[in-house]
Formats: structure tokens, C-alpha cells, sequence
């Protein structure tokens, strides 16, 4: 860790420069860790400091920008040059109006000494557990358990000069035996969070409950999602609809439908980045606060997340969503999304299904398939399991869904009151809250062998 | 630089480890995109760093920095011995590395135009010609096009005392059309989608494309698109098209042939593999006419190097021979699982990552059709064209694809054009149904940018050698 003073001097003192109308410097740094383990032992162990500062100037709303990983004044004042240099040859950008001024940030807890300076041995030590009590139910065990910190800045001519630490740990966890698999996962910002035992007992337990698999043939079936299945499909539903680009590309299910019931009545989804109960971060890569963006309340559109530019484009305000300058292309992306919790639990749900399926979580979705519809296709991995009159049935071989969500959320019974942090590729910037989900109905396309 | 890196190696040995290497990475890359009129991405980002990695009580440790100071080097050279030993707590038997001589010796990858001295201005203006040929047509919403350059210098230096200084520089390019109309959003990409084709290469690589005159064809096959039919359900035989192939190839065949994969190290994201060792040499992969080499000594691809990240040398090999599974992509750690030395395959996304077993350039070797007659000889079949969707199942067993378009095969032309295409099937099963491959003058060598791997993620730059082949009883079209 650098430290807000030295970073934030360093970045204003090259800013001095003043080589546009306005400039912006975005610092990224990070200390990461990670242990990885298969064939119940650790088989790769990495650790990695890393710094990045994105320039962006602006001249005559024509936008460069270069990037370094270089902390030396010579090498910050040659990326800033660069960046003032591609302006010179960019076109005009009609959506860029100005670069934020100054603004007020929550204050959020979200950097944790011990997470940030747990140790090799002490990862080693945390996964020799797990790999011990696997053992004892004759399972193997393959996953990864990370740790570290970061600091995020921007500083900006026209006033901004934001600064905020972060750290984070997550586990994810498979449980083998000879035929069946059993998953789960942990997330925090504080590695006393994440408990561990609980992870380890549900995956094993998974892995036993799921052993000599039946074959079952694809079609409609009823479903129990576990929240890590509900957040590996929201990680693409948000990609392809909750984005300020896809929206204006006409591409989202979204696009035109502000206001009109997308899905069932049930389903309340929004982005809140200020909210300390998950994965948390004050400001966006441009220096805007983030604020909290309903996008689905129960069931009907209500928007979607902007950074500056986009937000220009529809005569709105950014909502504080930019990624990193390198990316402005992209729009805004909700990266802190909450899925509304409901009632229920995981056990009164099973109890409520005569004949369907529990999956625990997905493999290789892919949501390009119909993107106005929200068509997903993927593979169920490590727990798709049968329920019979209220029961589990034991395991069962692997499905591959296809599917539109808008249509299978649409048949949504039941939401559990308990969420889990799911991590998504954006990281440690944040994650998804997602809760178990019975739907009614769910179309299974094809099988495997497995 | 050199010297660093070799004091650091000095270091290393002095501190009893078993092996070290130690990579400095030093990388430019160049990146331009326009979504219809705006330039909307105009970058220039370098970066660079080193990685240490060290084998010390049979187990791996790995630590990186981006300071590449001497005192630096030493700093994170003891880091990753602590990370070892701590590896080591769980072990269950010692790491043994396959015999490699060390090599002292020097790559770069061959070029006509140095893409980093054409203008910006050059590159801007090509894209703005082909978007502006794109939005001719009011219902296409957005032309995007992009180009990347990278250019990457690798300094190697192993315990071992292999001393290696490679500098890579690829190019790649394209664009998508997307028209949207009464509900209805279609698209159509050249000359391939996800950010088009790449290679190690020059700007000439960029040239030969040609970019401008694909243009219209493209913008009228997604207003088409707007329009047509859905593609019909069923088992079909389908003739795919070179990138498609290529596509397929990659996911079908390049990732489960991955050794750590087979040997379950890449379960916990990846997944495994259904090519099990009990599979090499006798498994039926494929009918006799499919062969499957890996390539990284080949001109061009973007899967073509000097050297891997364990400074082995990079070669060629088979993979799949007239149909029969026969070997594996192995890495130094992972080849005497199979009794053989490594074939080089270990490649690192930057110096903060550790090296991983990745896809060079997998190639399907071309058959002797010629496509005009195929496509005469294939009435009623379907013609599907360009990557849509992508997703297979973690044993690499139950895939499904979806295409930007279809195309009915009619009198050994192109008929009836379908949207939203999609076909799936059982690796094996698929290959085994394969009865044509096109010639080398279909034959093309596609590059594939975005090849995720690993924790934490590692993107690769890979490639394949494809062209358009027929396969029959495929089912086809099971989104609604």
C-alpha cells in the first residue's frame, strides 16, 4: 500500500503540466494473493504487486489516453504526454461535456488490515484444513483461496482528488468423489467473514449427497437455483441489459421498455455500491460518487446505470458507473448488484417441489444468443440434484439450459430471505447479492454424460 | 536488463532452490475503437514487471513485481521461496521437471510494416470509412470497429542457465454491424466477430483484409438478417465456415488436449477433460480424415512464438492423427505424466502471472474439397457463418454454438438466409460425423484474442488453422 498523500501528490504533480482543456489521472494499485489447490494439494501459489495510471486529457472534446504502470515522474509525465498526444489526432467526441468537479464520498469501511496481510502460510494453513477434512469423507478438493489490497485514486483538473483503500479475500471450493461434485464459495472484504467451515461442509456434503448420478432427459422442469447459480446468471443478464451502452444499442431487453413489466412481479434488482453488507466502493473511475440505480423493481423496468458520457447522450446524470478510462466505449456497468431478498429458505423451498431439479451452480454461460430476450445458454456443474415430492433425490447427470430469462423469471415461486456474496469478473470492485430462487419453470435444452 | 535478471537467477541458486526462472515483461499496446462516428477508444498502454517462480521442497512459489530494480528482484526472489514453502505444506509428492537443455537464444517475430510507426491518423481513418459505409443504412444502429497492436519483449533466465530475448508483435482487426428493427437486433461481423482476426504480424496483416471492401456486403447481411426467417430445428448436415471451425476447434479440441486440464489442476474454473490419459493413442477422437496438429513454429499465427515461458523451443506436433487421439499440450511439470519432454505450451499473461499449459496455434489440417463443390454437393444442407455464443460443458463434451447467420444450401449456392442460428452436439460424436474438410486455398489461419484460463484469470492470444468443413446428423436450432 502507497497511501492517499503520495498518491494523490504524485498525480496532481503531473497533472501540472496541464497539457489540455482538462485532464484526469485514474491510480489502480494492488497487492494480490493466491493460493490455488487440485488433487487435494496446493499446486500454484502467486503473489503480485501491481500499479496502473490511466491519463485521459480532453482537448476541444477530442479524448487521449495512455496508460502506465510506471510510478517514476518520468514515466507518469511520458503516459500524460502520450495521452495529450492521441488527443491531438482524435475527432471531436460530442458526448463529452466536462470531467466531474469535486463531490462528497460515503465514507465506507472496506480496507481490513488483517485480509490485507494474511500470509501464504496462513492461506496454506486455511486449505490444509479443508483438504484434511475433505479426506475424512474420502473426497478431493480443488478450488482457490485469495487475499489482498488495493487503493484506487482519481485526481482531476477540475478539483477531484478521490482516494480509497480496499482488501478482499474469497474461496471457491469443489468437493470430488469418484462420479459427483459439490460447490460453494465465500466473499468478504474481511477474511473473518468468510466461514469456512460451513463452505467446506457444503461442498462436501454436496459431493457425497450427489455420487452415482441418474441420467435424466432435458425439458421443462422446475427448479431450485442457489444463489451461486442466481449470480452467475445475473452476471450476464447485467452484462447484456443493465449497461448504459446495450440500453442505447437497442440491444437490451431494456431498450424502449422503461416503465413496462419485463418479468414477474417478484424480481427487485438494483446496484448500490455504498452498500457495506457487500462487496462496497465509494466512487467510479471518473471521481462520481456511486449511487444506488433500481433497475427492476418488482419486475418492471426502472433504468439503468450511466457513466458521464452515456448519461450525456440521454440527457441524464452520470450515476456513478464509469469503468477505467481505457474502456469509457463500454458505458456504464453495475458492478454492486443487489437481487431484493424474499421470505423463504432453501428447505422450505425443496419442500414445496413434487418433481424438479436443485442446481447449485452453472458452467460457461453465454448470453450473446438473443440479447433483446435475454436468451442464456449453460451447463449445470458440481450439485444439479432431483427433488421428488419435497425430498432430495440424490444427484443427477449434467443439463445444458437455453433459455430467455425474462421467461423463467417470469415463473418465479419463491426468493430466500438469506442472500450470498457471489464474485463476479469484475472482482474485488464488487459482486452480486443473491438469493436462492424457486422458479416454476426452466427449459433444459440438452445432456451430458457426466 | 539481462544482468538483473541473471543475478536474480544467481540469487535463486544461492538460496538452494530446485529450479528458478526469472521473466522480465515489458508490453505496448495500441488500441483503437469507433462506434459509429466517435472514437470512442483511442489508447497507448505500457507496462512492465517481472515474475520469479521457484521450485524449492517440491513445491512452486511465484511472486512478481513491477519494480525492476536489483534490490526489488531480491526482495520478491525471497517472496516467492516463502510462497513455495508454504506450498509445501500440502504436498503430496515433489514437483519433477521433464529434462529441457537450456536454451540461449533470441526471437522476433517477422513483420513488413511496423504497425507502431503507421499513424494513428492512417488506422482512424480506415475504421471511419468502413463505419461510414456501415451506417449507410438508417437501420443499422451501431458500426464498431476495432484495431489492437501489441508489441511484447520477454527476457527469460532460468537456474538452469537458459538465457532467452524474444520480442512478439501482433496486429489484429474488424467490425460488427448491428441493425435493429421492430424488435428484431441482428448482426454481422468481418472478418470475424469479437474483435475480428488477429496474427503475429504487421500492418500488412491489417491490409490484406481489406477492410473498406467487405463493408457493404456485411451492412446488407444484417439488415437481411432483420427479416429472416428463424433458422429450423432438427438434425441437419451443416457446412461450417473457416472461423466457426475454428471456433470449434478451440473449445472442443485445444482445451480438453490441455494436460493440466486432464490432470484436474484447472478444475476449480476451467474444468477438466474428458481426454483422459487412458484415451492417448487409441481413442477415436474423430473420422479418419480429421488430423489435428499443434503449430507454434508456423508463420503468422497468432499462436507462433520462439519460445514458451519455460524456455522450451516452440514445435510442432500432433494432436489428433487421421482421426485417433494422440497426444497432449504438455508443460515441463506436466510431460513425464506421459513419459515425454515438453512440447512448449507454457505461456504467462504478463510478468504478474504465473505460465500455464495454453493453445498455440491448434490447427484442423485442410481435406481436399474444393468449397464450390461441396456446396454442389450439399443441397438442402445448412451453410452457417461467424461466432455468435459460445459454451461447452466443464468435461468438454456437450457444446452448442450460435451463429450470426444461416444460409440454405440450394443448388450449390447460397439460398434461404436464416437468423439466430445455433447447433449443438457431443464432441466425439460431432467429430466422427465429419466426412469433408476444404482445402488450403479455404485454409486460414485464425487468431482468437480472448482465451481465458486460470486463477487468477490469464487472457492468451491463440490461434487455428481451419477451413470450411461438412458434417452430417447435427441438430441444429433448439433456441426457441
Amino acid at each position: 500500500m502507497i497511501g492517499r498523500d503520495k498518491i494523490i501528490s504524485r498525480l496532481k504533480e503531473t497533472l501540472e503540466l496541464n497539457l489540455g482543456d482538462q485532464s484526469e489521472a485514474v491510480f489502480l494499485g494492488s497487492e494480490s494473493h493466491l493460493t490455488r489447490y487440485a488433487n487435494s494439494t496446493i499446486h500454484q501459489n502467486v503473489s503480485e504487486t501491481q500499479t496502473k495510471v490511466y491519463f485521459r486529457v480532453v482537448t476541444d472534446q477530442k479524448i487521449g489516453v495512455a496508460a502506465t504502470n510506471s510510478l517514476s515522474k518520468t514515466d507518469l509525465r511520458k503516459a500524460y504526454k502520450m495521452a495529450a498526444k492521441i488527443a491531438k489526432v482524435q475527432k471531436p467526441n460530442p458526448d463529452f461535456v466536462s470531467l466531474p468537479g469535486p463531490s462528497d464520498y460515503a465514507q465506507l469501511d472496506t480496507y481490513h488490515e488483517k485480509t490485507a496481510r494474511f500470509t501464504p502460510r496462513q492461506r496454506a494453513a486455511k486449505v490444509r484444513t479443508i483438504i484434511n477434512r475433505a479426506a475424512k469423507k474420502d473426497c478431493m478438493v480443488a478450488g482457490s483461496l485469495s487475499t489482498g489490497c488495493g487503493e484506487i485514486a482519481v485526481v482531476n483538473s477540475k478539483g477531484v482528488a478521490a482516494y480509497h483503500p480496499l482488501s478482499s479475500a474469497a474461496i471457491n471450493l469443489i468437493a470430488m468423489k469418484e462420479n459427483s461434485s459439490g460447490y460453494a464459495e465465500g466473499l468478504a472484504r474481511n477474511i473473518d467473514e468468510i466461514d469456512f467451515s460451513k463452505i467446506a461442509t457444503t461442498a462436501i456434503t454436496k459431493a457425497v449427497k450427489c455420487k452415482d448420478p441418474e441420467e435424466l432427459t432435458a425439458g421443462d422442469y422446475e427448479v431450485i437455483l442457489e444463489p451461486a447459480a442466481v449470480g452467475s446468471i445475473f452476471e450476464w443478464v447485467n452484462y447484456i441489459g443493465f449497461g448504459s451502452k446495450a440500453f442505447q444499442e437497442n440491444t437490451s431487453f431494456m431498450s424502449g421498455r422503461i416503465g413496462e413489466q419485463v418479468t414477474g412481479e417478484n424480481l427487485t434488482i438494483y446496484d448500490d455500491g455504498t452498500d457495506t453488507s457487500a462487496i462496497a466502493f465509494p466512487f467510479d473511475f471518473e471521481g462520481v460518487p456511486k449511487r444506488r440505480v433500481d433497475l427492476l423493481t418488482h419486475g418492471v423496468a426502472r433504468g439503468v446505470v450511466y457513466d458521464s458520457m452515456s448519461a450525456h447522450r440521454d440527457d441524464t446524470q452520470s450515476t456513478g458507473h464509469s469503468l477505467t478510462p481505457d474502456a469509457t466505449g463500454e458505458g456504464g456497468i453495475a458492478l454492486n448488484l443487489f437481487i431484493a431478498p424474499g421470505q423463504s429458505n432453501l428447505k422450505e423451498m425443496i419442500s414445496n417441489v413434487e418433481n424438479g431439479l436443485l442446481v447449485t451452480r452453472f458452467h460457461y454461460i453465454n448470453g450473446f444468443i438473443n440479447t433483446p430476450q435475454a436468451v442464456l445458454t449453460g451447463m449445470t456443474r458440481d450439485g444439479l440434484m432431483r427433488i421428488k415430492n419435497g425430498r432430495l433425490r440424490g444427484g443427477v447427470k449434467n443439463l445444458r439450459f437455453t433459455d430467455s430469462m425474462l421467461r423463467a423469471f417470469g415463473t418465479i415461486k419463491a426468493i430466500s430471505a438469506e442472500r450470498e456474496l457471489i464474485n463476479a469478473w469484475w472482482d474485488s470492485l464488487g459482486c452480486i447479492a443473491a438469493p436462492a430462487m424457486h422458479l416454476g419453470s426452466f427449459k433444459f435444452t440438452g445432456q451430458t454424460s457426466f | 536488463m539481462i544482468d538483473r535478471l541473471k543475478d536474480a537467477a544467481e540469487f535463486l541458486r544461492s538460496k538452494g532452490v530446485t529450479y528458478g526462472d526469472v521473466r522480465y515483461v515489458h508490453t505496448t499496446r495500441e488500441a483503437i475503437q469507433l462506434t459509429n462516428d466517435t472514437v470512442d477508444t483511442l489508447t497507448n498502454d505500457v507496462d512492465q514487471g517481472f515474475g520469479i517462480r521457484v521450485l524449492m521442497d517440491g513445491a512452486w512459489g511465484f511472486a512478481s513485481s513491477a519494480v525492476c530494480t536489483a534490490g526489488e528482484m531480491r526482495k520478491v526472489a525471497n517472496r516467492a521461496i516463502q510462497i513455495a514453502k508454504a506450498s509445501a505444506l500440502t504436498k503430496r509428492e515433489d514437483v519433477i521437471l521433464a529434462e529441457q537443455e537450456p536454451v540461449k537464444g533470441t526471437f522476433e517475430t517477422p513483420f513488413d510494416t511496423d504497425p507502431f510507426r503507421v499513424s494513428l491518423s492512417k488506422k482512424v481513418k480506415v475504421l471511419a470509412k468502413v463505419n461510414s459505409i456501415l451506417k449507410k443504412n438508417p437501420k443499422v444502429r451501431v458500426a464498431e470497429s476495432t484495431m489492437d497492436f501489441i508489441r511484447t519483449r520477454k527476457i527469460f533466465v532460468s537456474t538452469d542457465g537458459a538465457e532467452i530475448d524474444q520480442t512478439i508483435t501482433e496486429s489484429g482487426a474488424g467490425y460488427t454491424c448491428t441493425a435493429v428493427g421492430d424488435g428484431e437486433v441482428q448482426r454481422r461481423s468481418y472478418p470475424n466477430s469479437h474483435r475480428g482476426d488477429w496474427g503475429t504480424a504487421g500492418y500488412e496483416f491489417i491490409e490484406r483484409m481489406d477492410l473498406v471492401g467487405h463493408a457493404e456486403r456485411v451492412r446488407e447481411e444484417a439488415i437481411e438478417l432483420l427479416t429472416a426467417p428463424p433458422c429450423p430445428s432438427g438434425e441437419r448436415t451443416i457446412i461450417i465456415n473457416g472461423s466457426q471451425m475454428a471456433l470449434q476447434v478451440h473449445e472442443s479440441c485445444g482445451h480438453p488436449v490441455e494436460l493440466d486440464r486432464v490432470l484436474g489442476t484447472e478444475i476449480s474454473l476451467a474444468g477438466g477433460s474428458f481426454l483422459t490419459l487412458d484415451k492417448m493413442g487409441g481413442f477415436r477422437y474423430g473420422a479418419p480424415i480429421v488430423t489435428i496438429v499443434g503449430d507454434a513454429t508456423v508463420h503468422g499465427g497468432l499462436g507462433s512464438f520462439g519460445f514458451d515461458d519455460e524456455g522450451v523451443p516452440a514445435q510442432r506436433f500432433d494432436i489428433v492423427r487421421d482421426g485417433i487421439f494422440v497426444g497432449y499440450l504438455t508443460s515441463r511439470e506436466t510431460a513425464p505424466r506421459v513419459n515425454q519432454r515438453s512440447n512448449g505450451t507454457m505461456r504467462a499473461d504478463g510478468w504478474n502471472r504465473v505460465p500455464l499449459i495454453r493453445m498455440t496455434n491448434i490447427n484442423l489440417e485442410p481435406g481436399d474439397a474444393e468449397l464450390d463443390a461441396l456446396m454442389a454437393d450439399s443441397d438442402g444442407a445448412l451453410f452457417l457463418d461467424t461466432n455468435k455464443s459460445w459454451s461447452i460443458d466443464d468435461q468438454r463434451l456437450n457444446f452448442q454454438f450460435g451463429l450470426e447467420a444461416a444460409w440454405e444450401i440450394k443448388g450449390g449456392k447460397k439460398g434461404q438466409i436464416y437468423k439466430n442460428p445455433l447447433y449443438t452436439g457431443i464432441t466425439p460424436q460431432f467429430w466422427n460425423s465429419c466426412d469433408a474438410i476444404c482445402n488450403r486455398n479455404h485454409w486460414h489461419i485464425w487468431g482468437v484474442p480472448n482465451c481465458g484460463k486460470g486463477e487468477p484469470m490469464q487472457t492468451s492470444r491463440v490461434a487455428h488453422g481451419a477451413a470450411p468443413a461438412r458434417f452430417h446428423n447435427v441438430t441444429v436450432g433448439v433456441s426457441q
